[in-house]
Parts: structure tokens; sequence; C-alpha cells
């Protein structure tokens, strides 16, 4: 048990600092005005998605790494899946986005449903930080799972 | 029905729903009636009456929501109409409800409406959130005490809720002195308990 | 037979120590969630997550789903050139009131019954008004909503409300009607009054806030702005001068549940059949009376009248008035009217505060009058002053940014 603990403190730490981290990186993309793109990931430049995503993302890294010490603790664990309940939250929005843009054909198209492929093309990479942060964070269902209320 | 002791007994006819707010009065309400009071997860959603109707064994029943109280002494909107309410329907059966989890608050309304001398069963209700939080509540005993009906059920999976209409018709009066008696335990077998035959229950 | 409180209360200790066992009981999950969704330092940051949600499922939904998706190309691209190809004679005035600008190539230009009205009503808003109520019932539901008011008790004691105050406020973002009913959970009549001027000036509707979404996406950002610090000034100022108590209340915070889903779709289905009953035949009729009142020349009339006072005190164009007289009958109609008329973006914003802040619809007037017609009165004065003031404000602030 002990071994687990520690070695899931150490995941949540590292996942926490990346969540924090692209959280203030959002927020600058913001103050600095252009959008960036570094390989599969797309940092959205405008206020909505960008400013206030981004430090959604950000608390939700703080929340992460608060609750690393002792994370056997249930109080402790409780801020741990609550940030991680925050990226679930905009990583499913920005999906749901994905979702609703790709169903419909473009502007132009005489059709009004997108083809297959066009809709499969919608979810085409790159992605926004909280959807990449999202698998590392599912581990954190896992446990909720596993620990559930009964070790504590 | 027809032994009660205080022998005023409700013709029945019409429910009041009571209890404190957020203990799902509306859930029980849609539940008995099938009409659509709009039922939410914070208290206060009911702040005025509904009316329904629910018809068991050929008897009409005239079911009324009454906004959540914590007394009956008028202290806002809520506790107004539900003191009117149960005025102008002085000869209604009263279903007390009570949230499982937090019985000592709602039995504070229970001691109002039973003191103003109605007829009243009470419905014990959440019991699936007691059962998680591991709060037992002993059902059998506290009709006992009460010398009411006293039905378990949970509203919003629907358990229970026939016993509840089952067990409207033996509503009944009860009082304080009685209910003293019995806590104190040295009346365990006085017939004012039995008296309340037929629900079967006690 | 009376027993004193302190009877009443030993008799129930009794009663329940006999009944209720409560087994060693453990915290759970759900519970520790619960406390952190209500702390400050925890909750904020939860309630900002939320926000982003409901808004950004609203945007998806309703904007770029339904209205952009479909609705646009359905009632530009069909509905609009078939109305116009089969009604007969573009010259009468039947044409006019009802299909409206004959070389129109969208929806909003037209504006007439058939065309700007359906779409509006079932374009626009019905999409927004369904994914709101759908989020707004999950919100209720899951037990999130007595949370938020805890956390936002603090402020709201500040402009003479309580925490419970979020609830109507949030109902209103849907719409007013039920809203102005809501305020009966609050406790004083002093506190029901500010919370029913509130909402009346500065709380939108789900209407509103579609049809915004879909006229002036850019802008809608300044416009919740000004409607947000309108809000909390006018409700400190009304909190210092209307006389009454504004007692604290103890909040009851229910468990979080998962949503039962037929109560969910029950809700969704009796608000959304009373938005179709009500709302629908409202906006047709709003466009008749809009278009009847430009065909009769008294609309021309008002804004010749009224123009000094568009043009030098709140800085809108004075074509504005025709929006404002609709605005009364339904606000989304006036949003959607604005959209068309030439304007600046400063003028746009504030002429879209004005349309926000000034009268409520009849609607919600309607529900005003039945809680007391004192009120309705006081909240009408207050309405009046705040439009002067607080249109004379956003043109100050325009000026000396140097937009207005």
């Amino acid at each position: 048990m002990k071994t687990e603990h520690t070695a899931v403190s150490i995941y949540v730490g590292i996942i926490g600092m990346a969540t924090l981290l692209l959280g203030l990186a959002q927020i600058l993309v913001f103050a600095g005005g252009t959008e960036l793109t570094v390989g599969i990931m797309t940092v959205p430049n405008d206020f909505f998605r960008g400013a206030w995503g981004g430090l959604v993302v950000a608390f939700a890294g703080a929340l992460m790494l608060s609750g690393v010490r002792e994370i056997g603790d249930i109080q402790q664990f409780s801020k741990v899946v609550l940030g991680a309940i925050l990226v679930w939250i905009i990583a499913g929005c920005d999906i749901f986005a994905m979702i609703c843009e790709s169903i419909p054909a473009g502007e132009e198209a005489p059709a009004f449903f997108n083809s297959l492929p066009g809709f499969i093309s919608g979810f085409a990479p790159p992605y926004a930080p909280a959807v990449l942060l999202l698998p590392f964070s599912l581990v954190i269902a896992c446990l909720i799972r596993r620990w559930g209320s009964s070790d504590t | 029905m027809e032994g009660n002791p205080g022998g005023d007994a409700g013709n029945g006819s019409t429910v009041l729903l009571i209890g404190n707010p957020n203990v799902g009065k509306s859930m029980l309400f849609n539940r008995l009636t099938g009409v659509n009071a709009v039922v939410s997860n914070y208290p206060g959603t009911t702040v005025d009456f509904t009316r329904g109707t629910l018809i068991m064994h050929k008897k009409t029943y005239e079911i009324i929501d009454v906004p959540g109280t914590y007394s009956l002494e008028a202290k806002d909107l809520a506790e107004e109409v539900a003191i009117k309410m149960l005025n102008e329907h002085r000869d209604g059966v009263v279903v007390v409800v009570l949230d499982a989890t937090l019985i000592e608050r709602g039995m504070y309304l229970l001691f109002e409406v039973i003191e103003r001398g109605f007829s009243l069963v009470v419905a014990l209700n959440m019991m699936d959130v007691a059962h998680d939080k591991q709060i037992a509540v002993d059902a059998r005993r506290l009709q006992q005490i009460l010398g009411v009906p006293v039905v378990p059920m949970t509203a919003i999976s629907g358990e229970g809720v026939k016993d509840l209409i089952d067990i409207l018709r033996k509503a009944c009066v009860t009082d304080v002195m009685g209910i003293k008696s019995r806590l104190s335990g040295d009346a365990a077998e006085t017939p004012a308990i039995s008296g309340c035959t037929g629900c079967g229950r006690c | 037979m009376g027993l004193s409180e302190d009877e009443r209360w030993a008799l129930i200790d009794e009663i329940s120590r006999q009944t209720v066992k409560s087994g060693g009981y453990k915290q759970t999950l759900g519970d520790v969630l619960g406390e952190l969704t209500v702390k400050p330092l925890t909750g904020i940051p939860v309630a900002i997550g939320v926000l982003y949600a409901f808004w950004s499922i609203f945007g998806s939904f309703a904007g770029a789903l339904m209205t952009d998706g479909f609705m646009v190309k359905f009632f530009d691209r069909y509905l609009l050139p078939w109305i116009q190809g089969m009604w007969p004679d573009p010259g009468t005035w039947l044409y006019f009131i009802f299909v409206g600008d004959p070389v129109a190539d969208n929806c909003f230009e037209a504006f007439g019954v058939l065309t700007s009205g359906l779409f509006v009503a079932i374009g626009v808003v019905l999409p927004a008004v369904l994914i709101f109520y759908l989020m707004m019932t999950v919100l209720e539901d899951s037990g999130y909503l007595p949370r938020l008011a805890v956390l936002m008790d603090t402020f709201l004691h500040k402009i003479g409300l309580h925490g419970y105050a979020i609830v109507p406020t949030i109902l209103g973002l849907g719409c007013n009607v039920p809203a102005v009913t809501a305020t009966r959970i609050l406790e004083t009549r002093k506190q029901r009054f500010i919370m029913m001027t509130l909402l009346a000036i500065f709380v939108p509707c789900g209407a509103q806030i579609g049809i915004m979404l879909k006229a002036i996406p850019d802008t809608i950002g300044w416009v919740f702005l000004y409607l947000l610090i309108g809000y909390g000034i006018f409700g400190f100022v009304l909190n210092k001068v209307i006389p009454g108590s504004n007692p604290e209340i103890l909040i009851d915070v229910p468990p979080y549940h998962l949503p039962a889903w037929e109560n969910v779709a029950k809700k969704m289905w009796n608000r959304t059949k009373g938005f179709l009953k009500e709302a629908v035949p409202f906006v047709l009729f709003g466009v008749l009376i809009v278009n009847l009142l430009y065909l009769g020349g008294v609309i021309q009339w008002l804004s010749d009248a009224l123009a000094p006072l568009f043009v030098y005190w709140f800085g809108v164009p004075k074509e504005t008035t025709g929006p404002l007289i609709a605005a009364f009958l339904r606000k989304d109609l006036a949003v959607a009217q604005l959209a068309v008329i030439p304007m600046t973006a400063y003028q746009m914003i504030s002429s879209v505060v004005l349309v926000s802040i000034y009268f409520p619809c009849v609607a919600t007037f309607v529900v005003m009058l039945k809680e007391g017609w004192k009120e309705l009165v006081a909240a009408v004065g207050v309405l009046i002053c705040v439009v002067f003031l607080y249109g004379g404000l956003i043109h100050l602030i325009g000026i000396l940014l140097g937009v207005a």
C-alpha cells in the first residue's frame, strides 16, 4: 500500500505540474496574442478558450499538486480528484465543441450533414492542452474506483 | 380507520404532503400523482402549493404538495402558505415527510402537526441516502412510539411509494401524552397502539 | 395542547436516541468533494470551471451545431427564397409585414413575420433555450446550485441579498418569468424587491443571450461585463436606499447525487413546452406590431422625436428607437433588429446593453404585477433612473476611452 501511494504521488505530481504549466502557458499565449502550435498541441489565443480555459487548467494543476502529499488521506486525495474533474470538464467541453463543429457540413456545402470522412477529419490533431492531458488524468478515475471510500 | 383512538380521523379525500425543505416532497408528489411538479435538488423549489389527484381503491384523493418548512410559525412566505393549507384542510390526511438522515430536524415540524390534531402518516424518505451513510432508522420502533403509521421509502427510485399509498387509509391522530408514556417504555402494550388496527406494521 | 420549544426538542432527542443508529460513519469521497466545492479557496476555481463549461456547451450546441450548422442554412437558403418567390406582389403592405425586404438574402435582414420571426424563434432561440434548460436542470438536480449559493453568499450580502439569490439570477438567465416567482425563496420584502428589480434590469434571458451570441459574437463579452457591473453597483445602491432588513439565513446543502434522467427529461419537456407556447407567438406577434408601426410611420416619428436623447445622451443612432419598442415585446427580437443597423462596435455594445436594461418584456411585466403592483411601480421607477444613469455612464466611459 505504502509503495503504491508513493508511486501515485509521484505520478500525480508530474501530471499536476504539467497541467499547471500548460494552463499558465495558455494564459501567456492569450496575452501574447498569437496562436501557438507545437507538435500535436495547439494553444488557442482567444479570451474564452485561451485565457479563461487556461485559468481553469492552471487551477486544476494547482489542486492536484496541493493533494500530492499523503495522497492516501481522503482529504488530500479529494483535491487531486477535484483537479482531475476540472481537467475533464475543460477537455470534455473541447471535445464536445469538436463534435458539434463536425456534424454539420461546411457553410458553403449544399448538404446539411457532413460526410463521414469530413466528420472524422474534424477530430484530427492538433489538440488543446486539456484534451492532451485527458488520458493521463484518467488514471485518477481508476484510482477513485480502486480506493473508493474503503481505503482511507 | 374505524378504530382510531382520537376518533376524528380524516375522511381521506385530501392528502397534504408536508416536511422540511428538500426532503423530496415534490418527487413523492410526482410519484403519487403523475402530475409534473418541478423537482430540484435544492431547498425551496416549491414556493407555492401544487395540486394533483390520485385514484386508489376507487377512491379519489386530492394530493397537495405544500412548500417545505421547518416550523409552522409563519416566518416567511413558504411557511405562511403551509399554515394556510393546513387550516383549509383540517379534515385532510397529512403525510409528514421526514429525511431519514435528518429525522431530528423534521420531527419538530412533525410535533407541531401532531399537536394540531391532524390525522397523519409519516413517510420516512431518503432511505437510500441513509443506507449509504450507514444511518439505521428503526421505523417499527418509531411507529410504536408515535402511534401513527411510519413508511420507510425512497421517492427518487419509487421504493415504498406503494406502501405509502396503501397506508394512507390507516392514517390516524396521535397525542403527545401517549407518545411520552410509550417513549418511557412503561406503556408499550397500551390499547392506544393496538387501537391503530390494521396497519399491520405495529 | 401546546408544547414549549424545549419540551419538543427534549422529546425529539429521546425519540431519535431510541430509533436512530448511525454506525461507524466514514467520510466518503463525495462528502469531501462536497466540502471542497463550498470552501472559497477550492470552490471558486470550481465555480469558474463550471461557468466555463456552461458557456462552452451553450456556444457549441446552440451556436456551432444548431444555428450556424443547420438553421442558418435552412432558413437563408431554402425558406427565405421560397417565401420571397411564392408570395405575390413585393410592393404590398402584406408582403412587407409577412416577408419583409424583397431583396434580403438572409433572415436577419428581411424582417417579416414568416422570415425573421420564425428564424429568431425557431432557428436561434429554441436551441439556446433547450440547451440552457438541460444544463440548468443538471446543475439543479446534481446539488451544485446550493453550493454555489453558499459560495456567493458573502458577495451577495453586500448587495442586500443572500446566497440563495443566485437561484433566481441563474433561472433568470433562462427566462425572467420563473425567476420572478423564485424570488419568493428570499425572506424579506426588501430582498424580494431588490432581486426582482435587478432581474428585470440586469439579467438577460436565454433567448436574448442566444440571439446575442448569433448577432454580436465579438462584443457579447462587453455586454455581459456592463450588465454584471450594473448588477453589482445598483444592488449595492438599492441595499443602502431601501429600508428593511437583510437577515442571514442558514443555507441547507443537500448531498450530491446523479440526476435522475426521467426527472431531467420531464423538467426539460415542461420548460420547453412552456417556451413554445408562450414565447413563439410573442415573437411572431412582436414582428407584426413593429412592422405595422413602421408602416404607420409611428416609429419614424418617435425616432425623430427621441433623436436628441439617443444621440446626445446615450450616444447611439436614432434608428435604435424601433428595436427599443420591440424590446418591450421580446428582447431577442430587439437584439436581432439592432444587429442589422449599421453601427460602430461601441454603439452596438451600448445599444444592446440599453435594450437589456430597459423595460422587462411583457411576460415578465405580468408576473411582476402578480407579485404586487406597488413593487412593480417602484421597480419601474428604479428602472427609469437606471436606464438614464447607466446609459449615460456607458456613454461617458465611451467618450473617455475615445470610442464614442
